[in-house]
């Protein structure tokens, strides 16, 4: 190959480079039966969206049950109870990030379908929170949760119950393969008498280095 | 393998003097450097003539390959002249360019191996595309805030997509990638400014105290967000943030090829044809990273006449700038060789098929040397950043807060205080940002105080003071 085919070659580079182009990015609406993505590195919708939808269920079904203690409305129904939902905790190996008020707009929001709950608003537990400056966590502490219950009430907000969900996650490691165990606990606690209620989902997810990964760690014939 | 030889034809000097032309029309592409034109607007900048130096830019912005890293210098200029809305525009036009430049152009790639590096598109070094982010959630927060915590998740998306793309890149390394302090500071700053999410916050400090496991102040920050509240009730909080220093930038030297280097221009060529780099090869023109002396090392802070302490570094440009162009020098380097060596072999090639002879031979070489010798180094780079971001923050009492920055060298104050008032109010952040390239500077100093998504807080106030 002499100069001039070398350089007939640079050329044609040249114009097949000229096919090239930067990086543009497309958008498009998902519809709501398709499935989500299934995030590579970290817990994503696939992950949070059965977590909310299970644990929640769990909650209302075991908050229907009628016992002789349930205030009786003069419908003959049982009266829903007015919680305080005080946020979300991650206790996780993964940040969250816009996840985090996204989880609390939806549990608030599923339970409030529920006929069951009254949830009050975020923005009135926030204005409490401001006001006592007390942190979420030392809401248990008998002294803080009165003044807490005190604030709330003076502003037209008594409550019954304060809930809290906790994300936690277990990891597991396999060589070049990882397991990791997503938990969301919701926590309910009756401000009147200190009881709690707790109910967990769990979703496990595999992150593997290799396409084969799947296959090898997670088969039939493997203990 | 038959060849068919070329036809001898006569020798004409139109055809070698056509191309020869040619060859100046290209090279004259590569003439000037970035550091030389932004070496005006620069020397106003510092001397506090911002409206200036942003005429002087906006010149420079007109051209098409100056134009997204102008644009990041007129952000500066508009955030320090009390213009925060407008530097937001600028940095999200910035970081969406940079965005869309990711993948990289493969007919600007083929063409610089003709000319030089400076007709690529300048898509940004990592810190600068961590450092935009940053400067947008500042920007945002000095005037509204309502972005700010989204462009602290932006950040560490970056963050993330950065570290993937270099732990893929270089897997035997464990820590390849080093994280910039700042984007965790401001989301755990963020973070605890809601007084509910204590745990985003510890999250974050912890990230943040681990880059910088000296920082004192930090491990308070830390320890706050771990067991305490944001401000006890009645107080507020100022975050002073202070730009310190003239900060780093790119000036072209030349440079004899290293063995790595050559090895890795070896494998560019070897690419596009048959010929192999010379063993031995003439200096060539590549950018390094110049940094200017600094007078000043931190700002102390005080308020209501008390004083508070000094700002600490969170984010040490120098350092990202100095270390971000060492990883990628053998690159450049090789790139600069290899270019070298096409540009050789196209002239030997063009001479070899017009038969050229005689004075139009001589008058081909000359044009070559000097296609070669005009070739300039990229030096593209925020060029008005500063040496380093420090950050203090102090808890003070609601209301008005008369708070004093004054610049230090190694804690004793070189320069004159600069007065600014700040409107504090309770459980929420105000913030200060300041700059302060050296002991005699006179800008401005930009306070805002927000309340983020609270219901229970008055409209914002923004101030300034010289």
């Amino acid at each position: 190959m002499d100069r001039r085919e070398w350089l007939a070659g640079l050329g044609t580079l040249m114009v097949a480079a000229s096919a090239g182009c930067k990086g543009y990015q497309y958008g498009h609406v998902i519809n709501p039966d398709a499935p989500n993505l299934v995030g590579s590195h970290e817990a994503g919708a696939e992950v949070f969206d059965p977590l909310v939808d299970e644990a929640v269920a769990k909650l209302l079904a075991r908050q229907q049950i009628v016992t002789a203690d349930t205030p009786i409305g003069p419908d003959g129904e049982p009266l829903p109870k007015t919680i305080c939902f005080v946020g979300i905790e991650n206790k996780s190996a993964e940040d969250i990030g816009d996840f985090k008020d996204q989880l609390y707009q939806q549990i608030d929001s599923r339970l409030l379908e529920a006929n069951s709950f009254r949830s009050i608003s975020r923005r009135m537990v926030d204005a409490a929170l401001y006001e006592t400056r007390l942190r979420p966590d030392s809401l248990m502490i008998p002294d803080n949760m009165r003044l807490f219950t005190a604030v709330l009430e003076r502003q037209g907000a008594p409550i019954d119950y304060l809930l809290y969900a906790v994300l936690t996650s277990g990891t597991t490691t396999r060589n070049s393969s990882k397991q990791r165990d997503y938990d969301l606990t919701l926590e309910l606690v009756n401000v009147h008498t200190g009881l709690a209620d707790k109910q967990t989902a769990e979703v496990r997810k595999g992150y593997h280095k290799s396409a084969m990964g799947k296959v090898w760690n997670y088969n039939p014939f493997k203990r | 393998m038959n060849r068919l030889r070329p036809m001898q034809r006569p020798a004409s000097f139109t055809r070698p003097a056509l191309a020869s032309l040619m060859m100046l029309i290209c090279l004259a592409l590569g003439c000037s450097t970035h550091a030389k034109r932004l070496a005006t607007p620069r020397s106003l900048f510092y001397d506090g003539r911002l409206e200036e130096c942003r005429t002087s830019l906006v010149k420079l912005e007109k051209s098409r390959h100056d134009k997204d890293v102008v644009n990041l210098d007129l952000a500066i200029v508009d955030l320090l002249s009390g213009k925060p809305k407008e530097a937001e525009t600028r940095l999200k036009a910035a970081r969406d360019r940079f965005e869309e430049l990711e993948s990289t152009s493969l007919t600007e790639k083929t063409v610089s191996m003709w000319t030089d590096d400076q007709v690529r598109s300048y898509a940004g070094e990592d810190y600068e595309k961590i450092l935009i982010r940053a400067f947008l959630s500042l920007s945002n927060l000095l005037h509204d805030g309502s972005d700010a915590e989204s462009y602290t998740l932006q950040l560490q998306e970056k963050h993330e997509s950065i570290a993937q793309r270099i732990g893929e890149a270089e897997p035997t390394k464990p820590h390849a990638y080093r994280p910039l302090p700042l984007g965790f500071y401001m989301r755990g700053m963020l973070r605890e400014a809601t007084l509910r999410d204590y745990d985003d916050a510890v999250r974050n400090y912890e990230i943040a105290s681990s880059l910088l496991p000296d920082c004192i102040p930090l491990q308070w920050d830390l320890n706050r967000a771990k067991g305490g509240v944001h401000s006890q009730p009645g107080n507020g909080v100022i975050y002073v943030f202070a730009l310190v220093g003239r900060g780093p930038y790119k000036v072209e030297v030349t440079e004899q090829p290293t063995s790595d280097a050559l090895l890795i221009a070896d494998r560019i060529v070897s690419a596009a044809g048959p010929y192999k780099v010379p063993p031995t090869i003439a200096p060539i023109k590549i950018p390094d990273i110049a940094v200017p002396p600094s007078d000043i090392s931190s700002v102390g802070v005080s308020v209501n006449g008390a004083r508070i302490g000094e700002t600490h570094i969170i984010a040490d440009v120098e350092d990202l700038a100095v270390e971000s162009y060492r990883a990628t020098r053998n690159t450049i380097v090789a790139r600069a060789i290899a270019r070298r060596v096409i540009k050789k072999a196209t002239v030997a090639a063009a001479k070899q098929s017009m038969n050229t002879e005689g004075l139009s031979s001589v008058g081909m070489d000359l044009a070559g040397i000097a296609w070669e010798a005009t070739e300039g180094a990229d030096t593209r780079c925020w060029g008005l950043l500063p040496n380093a971001i420090q950050v203090l923050r102090v808890e003070a009492p609601k209301g008005q807060a008369y708070v004093e920055l004054t610049p230090l060298l190694r804690g004793r104050p070189v320069g004159s205080s600069k007065p600014v008032q700040v409107h504090m109010i309770d459980g929420r952040n105000s913030y200060v940002l300041c700059w302060f390239p050296d002991a005699r500077s006179t800008s401005q100093v930009i306070t805002c105080t927000n309340g983020l998504s609270s219901s229970a807080v008055p409209p914002m106030s923004i101030g300034s003071a010289r």
